[in-house]
C-alpha cells in the first residue's frame, strides 16, 4: 500500500481531514459534528498515514526520535502514547461532571455562559465541550490503540 | 433518647476504612496488623455502648428521589447483635494475632474480617431495605473470601462457593422479598423503603399485602433468605463445609454473628409477619433444624465439625424460638442467641487451641486434654455445660424459655403442635449428649498415639477465658444481663410486654419436666454414645442419596455439564459462530419483547417518497445483492462501502445531517481498517458448504425481518408531529443546553451519562485488545 500514489494523497489529504475534523469537532454544539465524530475523523487520518507510511513514520520522520524495535508492541511508545491519551480523556470526561457536583449540580449537568471575545465579539461557551474533549480524546486514544496494535500485526 | 447518627456512622463506617488501609498497613508492621484490628473493633465497640438507652431511627438521605436514605434504627435488639458482633471482634482480632502467625496472606485476611465486622454492623443497625440488603450481601462476599482463604486448596474453594451459592441465592430470595415489602409499603402511605416506618405500621403494610395477596410469598421469600444465611434444613449444608476456613472465622462469621443474621432478620421483622403462617413456617424450620443439626453433630468426627451442626441445630433453636406467638418466643431467641454467642465462640476458639497444641481435630485422637491444657479445658466445661443446658448455667435459662414456648403453644394448639415440644426434648437429647462428648476430649483417657500436648499461649487462651468469664457472668447473674440488654432485645421482637424470668425451677411443671427428661436421658445415654453413633452412621450412610448436599453437587454437576455441552458450539473460537449467536439472539430477544408487548403487527404507512430517496435506497439495495455474491474481499469491501454511502445519503436526505456525518466518518475509516489488513486475508473466498449457506441465509432473512418491524414499530404515524421525548428535547435544547445541534446536547448533557458508559465501552474494548494482542505469546509458551 506505500504506492507513491498513495503517499503523496496522503501528504495532502491528512491536512485537511485534521482541519475538518477539529472543527467538526468545535462546531459540535450548534451544528453538526461533535466529539465523537471530530474523533473517528482524526483517527481516519491517522489511519491513513500509517496505511501510506508505518506505524513509525510519526516517530522516526515526523518527531525525529530513535526507536526500539525491539520492544513488544504493548510497550511501544506510540501505542504508549494513545493509552495515555484514552486515560486522559477519561479523566477529563469524569472530572467534568465531578466539576459540576462543586456547583451543587447533579452529576455530569452542563452549563453554558457568553463571554466577549475581541474580533470574535460574543461568544457562547459550553461547558459541554469539556466533556466532548473527553470523549474527543477516549475515541481518538482507544481506536488508535486497537489499531496500531491490530496494524503492526 | 435518640442516638447519634455520626457515632453510628462511624461504628459501622470505621472497620471499612481501616479494612481499606489493612494491606498497606500489614506491609509495615507485618503481623502485629491484628492488634490493629483488635483496637478498630474496641473503637467500635465502644462507641455502639455509647448508644445503649436510646431508641428510635435517625438517617442522612442518600438517593432522595426514592426515598433511599442511610438509615440506621436503634433498639434493644440492633444494640445486642451490635454489641455481640463488635465485642466478640475484639477478641477474634486479639486471638487471631497469634493464632495466624506465619500464615499468607495476612493483609487479605484482616481487609476481608474488619469489612465482614463493619457489614455485619451495617445489618444490625439497618432501617433501609435497601441499605439492609447491601450490607447483608457485604457479609455473604466476606464469608466467601474468608471461607476460602487457602486459595491454592482445591476443598477450600470448593466450600467457599458452596457458601456463596447458598448464602446469595438466599440474598436473591431476599431482594425480591424486600422489593414486595417495599411495594406494599408504598401501597400503604408508608415510606417505600424505610424499615422502622414499615415496622411501625405494621398493620397497615400487612393489610395491602393480604389484600394483594403478597403476604405469603413476601413471608416464604424472607424465611427462605433467613434459612440460606443461618444454615436451617435443607440448606444447612454449606456450614460444616465452611469450616475449612481458620478457626477466628469460624469462631466470629460461623457460630457467633454472620449465621445469626438470618435469626436477627427473623427476630426483626416477627411484629409484622407474626401469625399462624409465621408460625407454621418459622416455628417448624427452625425445630426441623434443632433436631437434624443436633444429630448430625453427634454422627461429626471432627471436632469444628460437630461444633458447625451444632451451631445450625442451636440456629435452629433460636429461629423456633422466634417462630412461637407467646411472648415467651422473643424472650428465649434473644436470650439465647445472646447465651450462644458467646459460648459457642469460646468453644470455637477452644478447638482452634486443642488443633494447634494436639495437632489433631479428630475426635476419635483426642483425649485427656485436661493434663496439657488445664484453663482450657476449665473454660470448655463452663461453655459446653452452657451448650448442653445444664442448670445452673445460662444456655440453662434460655433452652427452659423456649421449652415453656413450646409447651404454651402444644396446650393452645393441640393435635399436632404437641410435636414441638417433643421434638425440642429430642434434639436437646443430643445436644447434651454431643456436649459431653466435646467436653470427655479433656476428662477421657488419652490414646496413646497422641504426643504430648503443649501449653497454650496465653494470647490465645486469654479471648476463650474472657468468653468463659462472660458465661459464667450471665450463669450467676442472669437478671443483670438481662436487664441490661436481653429484655430490650426481646422486647424489639415482642408484640406483648416480655419479662424474663431467669431462675432455677422449685416447682414441677410442665416445661420443667422436659428439662428433666432432656438432661436425664442425656447422660444416660452418653456411656452409649459409640453405639448410637454407629447406628446413626449406617441410616445416614443408607439416605446418602437425598442428602441436601448430594442434590446439590447433582444440580451444579447437570449445570456444568449443560454448559459444557453448550459452550461447544457456541465457543468454537470462530469468529463466524459467535456472530452468528449474537445475531441470532438479538433478534429472538427482539421478537420476543414485540411478542410480548405489541397489540398487533404494525401497518406500515404510505407517505409521499421522494424519488431521489427511491434511488439512493434502490442502489443499496443492488449493492447489497452485489456484496452477497462477490467473489473477492475486495469486491466484497467495496460493494459494502457502496451500501454504506447509500446509507448515508438516505440520511442526509430524511435530514439527518449528525446521523450521515458518523455513518460516512466510520464507513471511510472500515475501509482503512480493511487496508490495513489486506495483506493478510486470502485472495479469493474458499469453497462454501451447502449446509453452511442455508443456515447463513435463514439468519440474514430473520436479521433482515427483524431489522423491518423494528423500523415499523419505531416510525411514528405519517400525520403525527413530533413525539413527546422529542418535543421536549427540541424545545430544551437551547434554552438548557446552549447548544442548537439537539443531538449533540442530547448526547453531552441531557443523556451524558450514556455517552460516559459508551466511552468507557470503547476503553474496555481497547485495552481488551491491547491484553490479548501482547498477551498471546505468554500463554504459548507457559
Amino acid at each position: 500500500m506505500t504506492t507513491t500514489i498513495m503517499r503523496t494523497t496522503a501528504r495532502i489529504v491528512v491536512p485537511i481531514i485534521l482541519v475538518v475534523a477539529i472543527s467538526l469537532f468545535l462546531q459540535g454544539h450548534n451544528m453538526p459534528g461533535g466529539g465523537f465524530i471530530g474523533g473517528v475523523l482524526t483517527v481516519a487520518a491517522f489511519t491513513l498515514i500509517y496505511v501510506a507510511y508505518s506505524l513509525d513514520y510519526l516517530e522516526v520522520g515526523v518527531l525525529d526520535r530513535e526507536v526500539d524495535y525491539d520492544r513488544q508492541i504493548g510497550e511501544h511508545r506510540t501505542v504508549t502514547a494513545y493509552r495515555r491519551l484514552f486515560k486522559f480523556g477519561l479523566v477529563v470526561t469524569v472530572g467534568s461532571g465531578l466539576a459540576a457536583l462543586l456547583f451543587g449540580e447533579p452529576f455530569l449537568s452542563q452549563g453554558f455562559a457568553y463571554f466577549q471575545f475581541p474580533l470574535f465579539g460574543e461568544v457562547k461557551i459550553a461547558s459541554a465541550i469539556v466533556f466532548d474533549l473527553g470523549i474527543f480524546c477516549v475515541v481518538v486514544g482507544g481506536l488508535l490503540t486497537i489499531f496500531s496494535v491490530v496494524g503492526a500485526e | 433518647m435518640e442516638p447519634a447518627l455520626w457515632v453510628l456512622a462511624v461504628a459501622i463506617g470505621l472497620p471499612f476504612v481501616a479494612a481499606a488501609l489493612t494491606p498497606l498497613l500489614s506491609r509495615v508492621v507485618g503481623e502485629r496488623v491484628g492488634y490493629f484490628g483488635a483496637a478498630v473493633a474496641t473503637v467500635s465497640f465502644g462507641l455502639v455502648l455509647t448508644q445503649v438507652g436510646t431508641e428510635g431511627t435517625v438517617a442522612t438521605p442518600w438517593i432522595p428521589s426514592h426515598d433511599v436514605a442511610l438509615r440506621f434504627h436503634v433498639d434493644g435488639l440492633a444494640l445486642l447483635f451490635g454489641l455481640l458482633a463488635s465485642g466478640i471482634g475484639v477478641l477474634i482480632f486479639a486471638y487471631a494475632a497469634t493464632y495466624m502467625h506465619g500464615m499468607p496472606d495476612l493483609g487479605r485476611f484482616y481487609m476481608a474480617l474488619l469489612a465482614f465486622m463493619g457489614s455485619i454492623l451495617g445489618v444490625a443497625f439497618a432501617a433501609d431495605l435497601v441499605v439492609l440488603f447491601l450490607f447483608w450481601e457485604l457479609t455473604s462476599v466476606t464469608s466467601f473470601v474468608l471461607i476460602g482463604y487457602h486459595t491454592e486448596d482445591a476443598s477450600s474453594r470448593y466450600s467457599a462457593r458452596m457458601a456463596m451459592v447458598i448464602t446469595v441465592g438466599g440474598g436473591l430470595c431476599l431482594l425480591v422479598g424486600l422489593l414486595v415489602l417495599a411495594v406494599a409499603a408504598e401501597l400503604a402511605g408508608v415510606g417505600a423503603f424505610d424499615l422502622a416506618a414499615i415496622l411501625e405500621n405494621g398493620d397497615a403494610v400487612r393489610a395491602v399485602m393480604e389484600e394483594n395477596g403478597l403476604f405469603v410469598p413476601a413471608l416464604v421469600l424472607v424465611t427462605v433468605a433467613a434459612a440460606a444465611k443461618s444454615a436451617q434444613v435443607p440448606l444447612y449444608f454449606w456450614l460444616p463445609g465452611a469450616m475449612v476456613a481458620p478457626t477466628p472465622v469460624s469462631a466470629f462469621l460461623h457460630s457467633a454473628t454472620m449465621v445469626k443474621v438470618g435469626v436477627y432478620a427473623l427476630g426483626r421483622v416477627r411484629p409484622l409477619f407474626h401469625g399462624p403462617e409465621w408460625t407454621a413456617l418459622v416455628a417448624t424450620l427452625g425445630m426441623l433444624t434443632m433436631a437434624v443439626g443436633a444429630i448430625l453433630a453427634v454422627l461429626a468426627s471432627d471436632i469444628k465439625e460437630l461444633l458447625a451442626y451444632s451451631t445450625a441445630s442451636h440456629l435452629g433453636l433460636m429461629i423456633a424460638a422466634f417462630g412461637f406467638q407467646t411472648h415467651y418466643g422473643p424472650e428465649a431467641g434473644a436470650f439465647h442467641l445472646f447465651n450462644h454467642a458467646l459460648f459457642k465462640a469460646a468453644l470455637f476458639l477452644v478447638a482452634g487451641i486443642v488443633a494447634h497444641e494436639a495437632g489433631s481435630r479428630q475426635i476419635d485422637e483426642l483425649g485427656g486434654l485436661r493434663r496439657g491444657l488445664p484453663v482450657t479445658a476449665a473454660i470448655t466445661a463452663v461453655a459446653t455445660l452452657s451448650m448442653a443446658g445444664l442448670p445452673p448455667f445460662s444456655g440453662f435459662y434460655s433452652k427452659e424459655i423456649l421449652f415453656e414456648a413450646a409447651w404454651e403453644t402444644a396446650q393452645a394448639g393441640g393435635g399436632l403442635a404437641w410435636l414441638y415440644p417433643a421434638t425440642a426434648v429430642f434434639a436437646s437429647i443430643f445436644t447434651v449428649l454431643y456436649s459431653l462428648r466435646f467436653l470427655w476430649l479433656f476428662l477421657g483417657e488419652k490414646p496413646g498415639e497422641l504426643g504430648t500436648v503443649h501449653r497454650a499461649p496465653f494470647l490465645l487462651v486469654a479471648p476463650p477465658a474472657v468468653l468463659a468469664v462472660g458465661v459464667a457472668f450471665v450463669s450467676l447473674l442472669p437478671d443483670t444481663a438481662i436487664g441490661f440488654i436481653v429484655d430490650d432485645a426481646a422486647s424489639a421482637a415482642a408484640l406483648e410486654p416480655v419479662e424474663i424470668n431467669a431462675k432455677i425451677p422449685t416447682k414441677l411443671s410442665g416445661p420443667v419436666a422436659m428439662s428433666i427428661v432432656t438432661i436425664g436421658a442425656g447422660f444416660a445415654a452418653f456411656p452409649y454414645y459409640s453405639e448410637i453413633r454407629a447406628v446413626l452412621t449406617r441410616i445416614h450412610g443408607a439416605t446418602r442419596q437425598v442428602h441436601p448436599v448430594t442434590v446439590y453437587n447433582g444440580v451444579l454437576g447437570a449445570t456444568d455439564r449443560t454448559s459444557t455441552a453448550v459452550s461447544a458450539h457456541v465457543h468454537t473460537g470462530q469468529i463466524r459462530t459467535y456472530v452468528w449467536w449474537l445475531l441470532a439472539s438479538t433478534c429472538a430477544l427482539a421478537v420476543a419483547g414485540y411478542a410480548s408487548t405489541a397489540t398487533g403487527l404494525p401497518t406500515p404507512t404510505s407517505a409521499e417518497t421522494p424519488v431521489a430517496m427511491i434511488l439512493v435506497l434502490g442502489v443499496a439495495v443492488l449493492a447489497a445483492i452485489a456484496v452477497s455474491i462477490a467473489e473477492s474481499h475486495v469486491t466484497g469491501v467495496l460493494t459494502l462501502g457502496i451500501l454504506g454511502f447509500m446509507v448515508a445519503i438516505f440520511y442526509i436526505l430524511a435530514s439527518g445531517p449528525d446521523l450521515a456525518l458518523t455513518q460516512l466518518v466510520v464507513e471511510t475509516l472500515l475501509l482503512l481498517i480493511f487496508l490495513l489488513v489486506i495483506e493478510e486475508l486470502p485472495a479469493f473466498y474458499g469453497e462454501l458448504e451447502r449446509g453452511k449457506v442455508v443456515r447463513d441465509a435463514a439468519l440474514s432473512v430473520l436479521v433482515g425481518a427483524t431489522a423491518f418491524v423494528s423500523v415499523l414499530y419505531a416510525a411514528p404515524a405519517a400525520d403525527s408531529g413530533l413525539t413527546e421525548t422529542a418535543e421536549k428535547y427540541v424545545s430544551a435544547a437551547v434554552p438548557e443546553g446552549g447548544g442548537t445541534n439537539v443531538v449533540n446536547v442530547i448526547l453531552t448533557d441531557f443523556r451524558a451519562f450514556d455517552t460516559l458508559g459508551e466511552s468507557i465501552v470503547i476503553v474496555i474494548a481497547a485495552l481488551s485488545v491491547l491484553v490479548l494482542l501482547t498477551m498471546r505469546d505468554r500463554g504459548e509458551t507457559q
